[in-house]
């Protein structure tokens, strides 16, 4: 664990330098213990892939006397993994959707549905949320069908869009510009203010994606 | 009916101190841009701090007042008046159902903040009544004023009027001078690129809004291209391949992949957020200690 000042309010500690597993899950072990703290003198705790950003209170805390805190606090070194909630997707992976389907499919050499199968097969881990509301990074991808980004981005893509960009994967929650694959749609709302908590996902949850056909898609409110 | 918007303003937001704790699934923290501004509005008002306002960005906004209050308005030098009579901003007014109230021009600065006595009635979304349009959230509907909006409030009618002293409006200063923390990537800049920083003088270009200001000047280079997304925080300097820095604010986004080289003082974004484009800034660096006394000083001066 480095510390390092980010701004006169807050911090940020480095687990690592590189996006991997089991640096991600010092991360989600890490941000587990601190929230657990509910100490009223963190403001805003931001987990990513190798480090999180904590906004604190300066009448509370200063820079040394919050990272002796947290230094004696965290603990990293657990080795068996923590049970995560596991947040299941369905999602419609059909052309009509998934503008970049067909394309994968010819750079890959493989078929669609065996694009469909490796993608969701694999159980994703959350490893950052930002970009937009509920925007939560996946990974990894198997390296058969990553795919590098849109040499141009798209003007919009629409709400519910399931992407893919290298060895990452997302879902739109809202319609935006953005320069990912699209390789199908779910009609879950990704960030919702009907929801309690927003969103659905957080840093730390598992994500499993459920292929449906066109009709039970459309059955849960789904657009084409 | 209490407040009742009757042109079509250009950008005009409720506001509050902001949005916390949903940072972590993307959410902005959102917020007034000039917490001076805003806190002095509150005090001149008796309100709590944190009491919801409306910040008034390009002028030229006409409301109706529906029943008695008591308002102010405070930021940047404006034409304000209360039916068609030329009045001071930085002191509270009593306000007559019927009455016409308008900013006008804004003469200097670039945010007017409108609050009233015990702040509108609307209901927070998220623990907020900030407005964050990308977001869609907080306000009304989650979007800037129109025309035929109506802010809901308490009638009350007093007869008392306050001012804040004159030696505490702000004047908005020609070259700002902004304090800088060195943080996050600080190592990966050489010397030779952080004397540059400290030395020179940015120009504020178009691109300034809530989200960020972007400079222009001498180019800044880090050793590193990009860095794997982190934490933003408020004031974060970014410096993207093209050198120039980005000052990121109230709206900014949670994440990010640009090298930082510091973070500017919050209480230094407030009065950047009154500047112009074109305007000139510079920045100095400030040790953390100092910054701490700085920023909590200031704090602890709105405390009643």
């Amino acid at each position: 664990m480095q510390f390092k000042i980010a701004s006169v309010d807050s911090l940020i500690i480095y687990f690592g330098n590189e996006i991997t597993q089991d640096i991600s899950l010092k991360v989600r072990k890490a941000y587990k213990s601190i929230s657990t703290l509910e100490d009223k003198g963190l403001i805003e705790i931001i987990p990513s892939y190798t480090s999180i950003f904590i906004t604190y209170d300066i009448f509370i805390y200063d820079f040394n006397t919050l990272k002796e805190k947290l230094k004696s606090f965290i603990n990293i070194d657990v080795f068996d993994e923590v049970a995560e909630k596991i947040v299941i997707i369905d999602v419609y992976y059909g052309s009509e959707v998934g503008f970049d389907l067909e394309d994968i499919s010819k750079k890959t050499s493989l078929s669609i549905s065996e694009i469909v199968s490796i993608h969701s097969n694999k159980l994703y881990d959350v490893y950052a949320i930002g970009f937009l509301p509920g925007f939560a990074y996946l990974g990894n991808v198997d390296k058969k069908i990553a795919m590098p980004r849109l040499s141009s981005p798209r003007k919009t893509i629409p709400k519910g869009s399931l992407a893919l960009a290298d060895t990452q994967t997302a879902i739109y929650p809202q319609n935006s510009p953005g320069g990912w694959n699209i390789i199908g749609k779910t009609a879950m709302e990704l960030f919702d203010k009907k929801l309690d908590t927003l969103s659905p996902l957080s840093v730390g949850n598992k994500v499993k994606f459920n292929p449906i056909t066109k009709d039970e898609f459309l059955k849960q409110g789904g657009i084409l | 009916m209490s407040l009742e918007v009757i042109n079509t303003p250009i950008l005009a937001l409720v506001q509050d101190k902001g949005r916390f704790s949903y940072t972590s699934i993307g959410v902005t923290n959102s917020g007034v841009m000039d917490e001076y501004a805003y806190f002095i509005a509150n005090n001149l008002l008796g309100n709590e701090l944190n009491t919801n306002i409306i910040e008034i960005a390009f002028s030229n906004i006409i409301f109706k007042a529906h029943k008695n209050t008591t308002m102010v308005i405070t930021g940047a030098k404006c034409e304000f008046f209360i039916n068609n009579i030329l009045l001071n901003t930085w002191q509270t007014h009593n306000i007559k159902a019927g009455d016409i109230i308008k900013i006008g021009k804004i003469l200097s600065g670039s945010r007017v903040y409108l609050g009233v006595y015990r702040g509108f009635n609307i209901k927070k979304e998220f623990a907020s009544n900030s407005t964050t349009l990308k977001e869609n959230l907080g306000g009304l509907r989650g979007d800037k004023l129109q025309k035929g909006d109506v802010l809901d409030f308490n009638s009350f009618t007093n007869s008392s009027e306050v001012r804040l002293k004159e030696k505490y409006i702000p004047t908005y200063e020609d070259i700002l001078d902004l304090r800088v923390v060195l943080s996050y990537q600080d190592e990966f800049f050489q010397q030779k690129q952080i004397d540059k920083f400290f030395s020179n003088t940015y120009t504020i270009t178009n691109e300034f809004n809530r989200m960020g200001c972007k400079l222009d000047g001498e180019e800044i280079f880090c050793d590193i291209d990009g860095i794997i997304s982190e934490g933003i925080s408020f004031g974060a300097i970014q410096i993207p391949k093209d050198g120039k820095p980005i000052i990121l604010l109230k709206d900014r986004q949670t994440i990010g992949g640009y090298p930082k080289i510091g973070s500017v003082l919050s209480i230094d974004c407030f009065k950047l957020s009154q500047c112009k484009p074109l305007q000139k800034v510079k920045f100095t660096p400030i040790s953390l200690e100092e910054a701490h006394k700085k920023v909590k000083l200031f704090y602890s001066s709105f405390i009643i």
